[in-house]
């Protein structure tokens, strides 16, 4: 059966379309990696695909899955349907993934909700380094291993919201 | 350390992304990217909105509880607490490669230093030089100032060195060569001029200004190439 330019086109969208989707997520994650450079310009364009994707990707799906419908009663022979089928599960793929950030999701545990505890309860070496940060009165201190790993702590003291970060 | 809230919200931040080694955080009410150095938002909504500075020291925690016998300290998140980094991650840090350098000025990507963004200058310490010297004075831009190491060795604080009201700086030298932080008002330097003894928390402890105290500059121990990124007209001291 011949393949006619609108399906040509109708296949290149599909296609077009998955990858849009998969670069939802992939773009921000190859860009916003910890051991490579990032120039201003592609870290912007990563934020912005960043803020973008979760919808954006959606959008993609759902037409590249809608075009992939379309084609696929005119589609003869299992490779070219398993190229529309393949470009849909991608498109979709792409959808769940760039709902997902590798940092807040699975490599860093900020703290949202502070326990603290006397200074002389705490298990801390003398010579250990703290942030240390008084508001008013209330002074509090910030093991620095501890917040070596959190990296984000989301604190209130004497009634002032801040945030220690390291 | 800053203040979270700006425009009338209140945020929540957790970690989201990595800027050349510097972490950008995401506040849960608007989506907007904040750069951790600088608490500027560089993404977002509130894109150029800047966090307010909160004063933070770096000290021991001997040299805290002995000026905060008060104080409270952020208890370990159970579940976490064996994750937290050894006690000499800092030594492990200083091999993990880096992503910027500045051959040109000579300074290993990775030396300490304690950067002082003040008085329209930034100016950055080699923390190995100020931990040897124990005191140093200096000035940012035009301002004179005071860079000290506490009785621990560890701890350091800098001061505008200028007095309240005051025309002239006076001289500073240190005062005790000791180990034990004994208390957070042992006098550990004293200004030619006066006489007066001054403790680590920058409050004179007797003599004629007793009571005074020198005014906190904010400083923030940072590697080379961190400082250096965000601050490229800064200057070294001693360099």
């Amino acid at each position: 059966m011949p393949f006619s330019g609108a399906r040509r086109l109708n296949l290149a969208l599909v296609a077009a379309l998955a990858l849009a989707s998969i670069a939802c997520f992939a773009y921000p994650l190859y860009v916003i990696w910890p051991f490579r450079y990032q120039g201003p310009r592609e870290l912007a364009a990563a934020l912005f695909v960043l803020r973008i994707g979760p919808w954006a990707s959606v959008v993609c799906a759902l037409v590249c899955a809608g075009l992939a419908a379309y084609a696929w009663p005119q589609t003869r022979g299992w490779m070219r349907r398993g190229v529309l089928l393949a470009c849909a599960a991608l498109a979709v793929a792409g959808a769940w993934l760039a709902r997902f950030n590798l940092y807040e999701q699975l490599m860093f545990h900020p703290i949202r909700n502070v326990q603290a505890q006397a200074g002389g309860s705490a298990h801390v070496d003398a010579d250990d380094m703290v942030l240390a940060v008084k508001v008013d009165q209330a002074s509090r201190a910030y093991p620095i291993r501890e917040i070596a790993y959190h990296h984000v702590v989301n604190d209130t003291l004497a009634g002032e919201p801040i945030v220690a970060t390291y | 350390m800053w203040k979270r809230e700006a425009k009338g919200i209140v945020f929540t931040f957790h970690l989201a992304g990595i800027n050349n080694q510097n972490f950008l955080m995401r506040d849960d009410q608007t989506g907007t990217y904040w750069q951790q150095i600088s608490g500027r938002a560089i993404a977002g909504p509130l894109a150029g909105t800047q966090l307010e500075a909160v004063h933070s020291d770096e000290l021991t925690f001997a040299a805290w509880r002995s000026e905060a016998p008060d104080g409270t300290v952020l208890k370990p998140v159970s579940g976490d607490a064996a994750h937290y980094e050894a006690k000499d991650w800092d030594v492990r840090m200083a091999s993990v490669p880096t992503v910027i350098d500045f051959p040109s000025t000579g300074i290993p990507s990775r030396e300490l230093m304690l950067g002082v963004e003040a008085f329209g200058a930034s100016r950055a310490y080699p923390v190995e030089r100020i931990l040897a010297e124990k005191l140093a004075e200096d000035r940012v831009g035009s301002e004179p100032v005071l860079v000290v190491v506490g009785a621990d060795g560890k701890s350091m604080r800098v001061f505008r060195a200028r007095l309240r009201g005051g025309e002239a700086a006076p001289e500073y030298y240190r005062k005790l060569e000791t180990t034990q932080a004994r208390s957070a008002h042992m006098p550990l330097f004293m200004d030619a001029a006066t006489g007066s003894e001054w403790a680590f928390d920058g409050c004179a402890v007797s003599g004629k200004l007793a009571g005074q105290c020198l005014q906190p500059v904010p400083a923030l121990k940072d590697y080379w190439f961190d400082w250096r990124n965000y601050h490229p007209d800064t200057t070294v001291y001693h360099r």
